[in-house]
């Protein structure tokens, strides 16, 4: 019941803010190199600065335990990097992909399935041996636990994670402060269609990225997950759903039943198309096959890299770097390194 | 005013989704000559917001933006000439 209610909940908040917040990491690490516009990527830095310190509240209230993925670099290096050319390949990073499915773009349901078969191949099928060898053979460990930059150096979680909080927003407004950007310009308009009609400025989406993730990590921890916000293990499920996987639990073979991460999914879907009909910004839309075939092979690496990284740009940028897990954070510089040189192959050198 | 703008070309990526709407303008805009217009036809709601955005930056100048109907957009671009 804490799984559905829970996941379902926090999907449709997540949909509806990543829809009105135009939220895209893919484009967010791109357009700093290509457009030199670091819009997007400030608002993915507010949003992992805020769930770095709320996820540390919450610890330190004991309603969470932190439990940053596990350190295997090999696997994080070789799974982020392809993940990061499947995602410029798709469109669109895994929340991308499938946000825009309630937008109704058909490319991005092409992509979706493409992880959704990629990442259960990789999660139960023929891949596994790969990502089991790559994740065995380069795991490092402190004593029992998984590093984070706070454990690494025997030093309390919270006090790193508001530490580090505090000195990185102090450092970004001092640089703020003298880089003097105009504003940008400001138009007064009602309440109601700020929020439902036009798109949210970068520091309101940032902020509601990170605020929903603190709740799906507690409303999780609930439903006996213990995880923040993720996006491909959520896919894995329903295709565990589709397929009647059965997995064996104590000696029984039992159907694979939905969790929090899956119904996360269904959430997202349906609070982005709430928020798109109400913007009147729903339309299905066809991009011809030759997109849907390059999309649909996108999602294929995305699937695999995710898996094989233990995470996506979600699990490893917007949930784990801020619970400082060293593993998330090698994968997500993995990610950008492999979308920044995907993006230079098929952008800058066709165009030169 | 936007019917008198005759557009030299005109650039539909309707369908098409994060990066490509915007890049592929970047693009087309590259190519042509001063004072040339580019029509630019989509409907991802992200770009719309973004492209009128960056391409100032270029030196290009935005003519109009107009909604055609739900998230349907047609953009008339004026190329700055970086050929």
């Amino acid at each position: 019941m804490a799984a559905i209610v829970g996941g379902l909940f926090v999907g449709v908040l997540f949909g509806f803010v990543l829809q009105r917040g135009r939220f895209c990491m893919n484009s967010a690490f791109r357009d700093a190199i290509l457009l030199k516009d670091n819009t997007l990527l400030k608002s993915v830095l507010v949003a992992i600065l805020v769930a770095m310190v709320g996820f540390a509240l919450l610890a330190t209230a004991g309603l969470v335990k932190i439990s940053p993925s596990g350190f295997f670099w090999g696997a994080h290096l070789v799974g982020g990097i392809l993940f990061g050319v499947g995602m410029v390949l798709a469109g669109g990073c895994a929340s991308g992909i499938t946000y825009r499915i309630g937008e109704g773009v058909v490319s991005a349901f092409a992509a979706a399935i493409g992880l959704t078969i990629a990442g259960s191949l990789t999660m139960f099928g023929f891949l596994k041996p790969i990502k089991d060898f790559l994740q065995k053979s380069t795991t490092i460990k402190v004593g029992d636990a998984n590093p984070t930059l706070a454990n690494i150096f025997g030093l309390d979680h919270t006090l790193v994670a508001i530490g580090l909080a505090v000195i990185i927003g102090i450092i970004w407004l001092v640089i703020a402060l003298n880089n003097k950007e105009k504003p940008e310009k400001k138009v007064d308009v009602p309440l109601f269609t700020a929020i439902f009609k036009k798109g949210w400025g970068w520091l309101a989406a940032g902020i509601s990225v990170g605020l929903v993730n603190v709740l799906a990590f507690y409303l999780s921890t609930l439903a006996k997950r213990s995880y923040p916000l993720g996006i491909t293990s959520g896919w894995v499920g329903l295709a565990k759903l589709t397929i009647g996987f059965e997995e064996v639990k104590e000696g029984v073979a039992t159907k694979y039943a939905l969790g929090f991460g899956d119904y996360l999914i269904v959430g997202i879907i349906l609070g982005t198309l709430i928020a798109a009909l109400i913007a009147n910004e729903f339309k299905i839309r066809w991009p011809g096959w030759a997109t849907i075939g390059q999309t649909f092979g996108g999602g294929l690496f995305m699937g695999f890299g995710a898996i094989t990284s233990g995470g996506c740009n979600v699990g490893h940028i917007l949930s784990g770097i801020p619970q400082l897990g060293i593993g998330s954070i090698l994968g997500g510089i993995s990610i950008v390194i492999g979308a920044w040189v995907a993006a230079y192959l098929i952008f800058v050198r066709r165009n030169a | 005013m936007s019917d008198v703008v005759v557009p030299t070309k005109t650039l539909n990526v309707c369908g098409k989704i994060c990066p490509y709407p915007d890049m592929d303008t970047m693009t087309s805009l590259k190519k042509m000559n001063k004072g040339e217009i580019l029509e630019v036809l989509l409907d991802y709601p992200l770009s719309v917001e973004r492209i009128p955005r960056n391409l100032t930056k270029q030196g290009h100048r935005l003519i109009s933006v107009e909604n055609t109907g739900g998230p349907n957009h047609r953009m008339l671009i004026e190329a700055h000439g970086l050929k």
